[in-house]
């Protein structure tokens, strides 16, 4: 009943996981997505900010650039404003050499990019030069080249000119900043301030700047002059160029931003980004493979566990388990439906548990605290539980460890079997054995079987063995029931041609003497197949002697009641015979002593004594019919004649006789020659004669002492016609008187009886033409004599 | 000796053997009454039927002996002379053993079955005589009140007027009185009369 429970649940949860299956692919895909949305918006954020930094960097650096370009106008502008102080001061001659020396001396130690300022003459001849321990150019060095052209330029234009750049082999890249001197129309000759390139951009733009930057100087044909930095920065996406508008020279100032961690830095969360959403994403996959994996594990997990569960569900066989202290840990359907009690009821407990019935408390104690000591039998406990409802049934617990996946043991499982049924069973087929041992040991009849080739007795029961002897089973059949055995011949069948489907067979069934006991036995044999297959012979053989000897005893006895019923019809009749004559008789009695009396007295009349004697004659009439009547029914009475042999019906007489002989200690002596003719007679009405006879010769013997007791019943042959029978007893014997009037009807000698047997005797015989008559013995008693006709024999006819 | 309210019944199946009895005891003056049956002298039978019963002992349904049970069941005192037809010894003994009077073998001498009849009718008025004796005492007796029978019993019992007085705790004077008035309701006039009239009907 528990049953389909588990099994609903299980078709649920299946029913769930099969219409889950398209949801979770979106729940699946929804990760996929996120990590794209994810990356992207990060991707975007990263790209925003990097673009904000290149925004304020690119302002930064413009600013910076400004700023630069400012700086460097300014010096230079400066420097073109102190050479034309310088100038002025020569044109109006007040300008003289140490006043020179100590003035340009003074600003080129401000100004440390100037590396010299120098008075040239028109032809490009150095005159003065400042500081004195310059060693750019010493006095008297001649210009000569780009320098000059640009001096003759400055010198033409009288304006200032700066020239081309140029290399000194120790200081660098650096150009002449020339201002031309005028005296009215004629030229003087000129200040040069000589600039070294780097020493501007170093002495001009602080450190913070020019380590943030990659400076490059180039020139008009943007060639590079001069950079303060070997490493050339790759990325150029923040830079900026300045052009410095010297008169006659185009410098530019290109501008590189040093970018800290270089170009691959801003790539770096976008790379870290996009690596981090592969390795998600294939993180994600992977988890997804195991989750369809571990998904199917489940499943089959679960498909095994409703396997398990449906088969420890189906079993009949009851399953525990319990911890090693005994607490019930599982139970399965069939325990639960073996005891009554649930699942819920039984789980956790520990003995005693409450399907053990109280009478068993200490047998199933000592049962589980054995089974916990690990010794429990192999062959399991057998052991009486109860149920729920009080019920008490018999199972058997078979113990075996329980070990968990790390191979530690955590209990003991016990499987419990109901052996009720089996015990009850067994218990039966014992008593069925018993019983039927029981049955055919107690059977009268003995019973064998006995394999017919081998002739082996294979099964003998007691009342077999107490007449062949109790080491009978195993030896020849034939041997040991020699003396009581059907002939061969006398078998219906020869046993040990009978093939399988002739069987069961008939082989015998009838009467035998045992030659050594006597013993009679009624043998009932059939061939059977027996429980091995072969063929046997099933012998029953009943002790029939009691029964053979009863109903010899029966026969007689309803020979006996036959007589004596035959006797008491013939005692009715002439009861109801003299009844009958005694109405009309009396009657007539009366009316002549009625007539007699009346006449007597005189007063009578004549018509009434008429009609009384009429009536009288009437009732004599009445009696002669009722005589005739009589008369008429014994006449009916057709014997029915044939042969017999007189031993025979002596021996049949003498069956009724021997019961009153031996009642009263009479031996009957029958002394008859051999060969015998047969004699013609109704057998019933000799037997009769004869039976009454003897009756009546024991009867005269009554009150002889025992050893005279003797009646003897002789027969000769008296002539061809007749055969002579005697009864002579050695009785009392009858006086002489008495020896005509015994055969008259209803005389007797005595004291009970009707007087008709003898009567009838000789009726009997005189209907046989035979005589009856009756002479005394010498030595004392009776001698009854009577012949009756022989059979004609066939020799008679021959002669 | 016969009275004339005297009858003698015959009962017997045999219409020849009721037709002579008639015949032969009509001849000797009796008043003859016959029955076919024990069942229909049942039914004619009256309490005051006086005389004899002549019974046939054979008869088909109820046999003699059957009616002479019935008839004792009923307290009848009508004398019976069985007739049988074959004398059976034990039945005649168990028939004389129940009172019935007498008992005659068929076929019968005339003068044993008269003799026999007369006897029985003497007998049946002595008896008839006797019953009308103590029906008259009897009668007297119940006329007697409750205290004069116990005064009588006591006095019949032999005890003095005074010991009665005694016993039933009354005066010698009304012990006299009662005992006159049972004397003269008794219709005695010693008390040996009474006495004798007392040991009649107990």
């Amino acid at each position: 009943m528990a049953e389909p429970a588990p099994t609903a649940k299980n078709l649920t949860v299946l029913m769930r996981s099969l219409s889950a299956q398209p949801r979770q692919t979106w729940l699946w895909l929804a990760p996929y997505v996120a990590i794209g949305v994810f990356a992207l918006a990060m991707l975007i954020v990263t790209g925003l900010l990097q673009w904000r930094e290149l925004d304020t960097a690119k302002s930064a650096l413009e600013g910076d650039m400004h700023w630069a370009e400012r700086t460097i106008e300014n010096r230079l502008q400066a420097h073109q404003d102190f050479l034309g102080e310088l100038g002025r001061d020569q044109e109006f001659k007040q300008l003289t050499y140490e006043a020179f020396q100590v003035r340009a001396g003074r600003y080129v130690r401000e100004a440390p990019e100037i590396i010299a300022i120098v008075w040239v003459d028109i032809d490009g001849k150095v005159e003065w030069v400042a500081p004195n321990e310059s060693t750019a150019t010493f006095v008297g060095d001649q210009f000569a080249g780009n320098r000059l052209t640009a001096l003759q330029e400055a010198l033409r234009i009288r304006h200032t000119v700066v020239s081309p750049d140029y290399r000194d082999a120790t200081l660098g890249p650096m150009h002449d900043i020339i201002f031309p001197v005028q005296r009215g129309r004629a030229d003087l000759g000129a200040f040069i301030a000589v600039q070294s390139l780097e020493t501007m951009l170093r002495a001009t733009l602080p450190t913070a700047f020019t380590a943030r930057y990659s400076l490059t100087v180039v020139d008009a044909e943007n060639r590079e002059v001069f950079t303060n930095s070997s490493v050339k920065p790759t990325d150029r996406q923040l830079s900026g160029a300045i052009s410095l508008d010297l008169p006659n020279n185009r410098l530019g100032l290109n501008i590189v931003a040093y970018r800290g961690g270089g170009v691959w830095l801003t790539f770096l969360p976008a790379a870290l980004i996009i690596i981090l959403t592969v390795v998600a994403t294939i993180t994600l996959i992977q988890l997804r493979r195991h989750a369809l994996h571990r998904a199917d594990t489940e499943e089959k997990l679960r498909a095994a566990y409703a396997f398990r569960q449906a088969m420890s569900n189906s079993m009949i066989t009851g399953l525990r388990a319990i911890d090693l202290e005994g607490r019930i840990t599982f139970v399965n359907a069939a325990f639960c439906r073996m005891t009554g009690f649930s699942e819920s009821e039984l789980v956790g407990l520990k003995p005693p548990y409450p399907y053990w019935p109280a009478e068993e408390f200490d047998r199933l104690q000592h049962n589980i605290d054995t089974a916990l000591a690990g010794k429990a039998p192999a062959s399991g406990f057998e052991m009486r539980i109860m149920r729920k409802n009080g019920e008490r049934f018999d199972v058997r617990l078979y113990f075996s460890p329980l070990i968990d996946t790390n191979g530690q043991q955590i209990g003991w499982m016990a499987s419990m079997n109901d052996i009720t049924e089996p015990k009850r069973v067994r218990v039966e087929l014992k008593r069925a054995h018993e019983r039927f041992e029981t049955v055919i040991d107690g059977l009268d009849s003995a019973v064998h079987v006995a394999d017919v080739h081998s002739g082996e007795i294979l099964f003998a029961n007691r009342a077999f063995q107490n007449i062949f002897g109790f080491d009978c089973v195993g030896r020849d059949s034939a041997q040991v029931t020699a003396a009581c055995r059907p002939n061969t011949e006398w078998l219906h069948h020869d046993p040990a041609t009978l093939g399988a489907d002739q069987l069961p067979c008939e082989l015998f069934d009838g009467e035998l003497q045992h030659t050594l006991s006597g013993h009679w036995y009624h043998l009932h044999e059939r061939a059977i197949r027996w429980v091995d297959g072969r063929t046997v012979r099933v012998q029953i053989a009943a002790d029939i002697t009691d029964k053979k000897h009863i109903d010899e005893v029966n026969l007689q006895q309803q020979k006996r009641l036959e007589q004596t019923s035959r006797l008491i019809t013939m005692g009715e009749m002439a009861s109801s015979l003299a009844h009958e004559l005694n109405q009309p008789l009396s009657a007539i009695a009366n009316y002549c002593a009625g007539c007699v009396k009346r006449m007597q007295a005189g007063n009578y009349k004549i018509d009434d004594l008429l009609a009384a004697m009429q009536k009288a004659s009437d009732q004599a009439e009445r009696a002669g019919k009722i005589i005739r009547r009589m008369r008429d029914m014994v006449k009916k009475g057709d014997p029915n004649r044939q042969p017999i042999a007189l031993e025979a019906l002596v021996d049949e007489a003498r069956a009724f006789a021997d019961i009153e002989a031996q009642h009263t200690g009479t031996q009957i002596i029958v002394d008859l020659p051999k060969n015998l003719p047969n004699i013609v007679v109704d057998r019933i009405m000799i037997e009769q004669v004869l039976l009454n006879l003897v009756k009546n010769g024991i009867e005269a013997m009554s009150d002889v002492p025992f050893e005279r007791r003797q009646l003897t019943l002789q027969a000769r042959q008296v002539d061809e016609r007749q055969l002579e029978v005697t009864v002579t007893d050695q009785g009392h014997g009858l006086a002489e008187e008495d020896m005509e009037k015994i055969f008259a009807p209803f005389y007797t000698t005595k004291a009970e009886g009707m007087g008709i047997g003898l009567a009838i005797c000789r009726s009997i015989i005189e209907f046989h033409q035979g005589r009856l008559w009756v002479t005394p013995r010498r030595e004392g008693g009776t001698v009854f004599h009577f012949t009756v006709p022989i059979e004609e024999s066939t020799e008679d006819s021959d002669e | 000796m016969s009275e004339s309210s005297q009858t003698i019944f015959v009962v017997d199946d045999d219409e020849a053997m009721r037709d002579s009895m008639t015949w032969l005891l009509e001849g000797e003056g009796f008043r003859v009454v016959c029955f076919d049956s024990a069942e229909s002298f049942l039914n004619a039978r009256r309490d005051d039927m006086r005389g004899c019963l002549v019974l046939d002992v054979r008869m088909p349904e109820m046999s003699g002996l059957e009616l002479h049970e019935k008839l004792e069941a009923l307290g009848s005192q009508l004398p019976i002379i069985f007739v049988t037809g074959h004398g059976d010894v034990p039945m005649a003994v168990s028939a004389l053993q129940r009172g019935a009077c007498d008992f005659i073998e068929k076929p019968f001498n005339d003068e044993d079955i008269l003799s026999r009849i007369r006897r029985a009718l003497e007998l049946d008025a002595e008896l008839s005589a006797r019953r009308q004796r103590d029906g008259a005492i009897a009668h007297r007796l119940d006329q007697l009140t409750q205290r004069e029978r116990e005064v009588m019993q006591l006095v019949v019992a032999g005890k003095l007027n005074k010991q009665v007085a005694d016993e039933l705790n009354i005066s010698m004077k009304t012990v006299e009185a009662h005992r006159a008035r049972v004397m003269e309701k008794m219709g005695v006039r010693t008390l040996a009369e009474l006495v004798k009239a007392v040991m009649t009907v107990n």
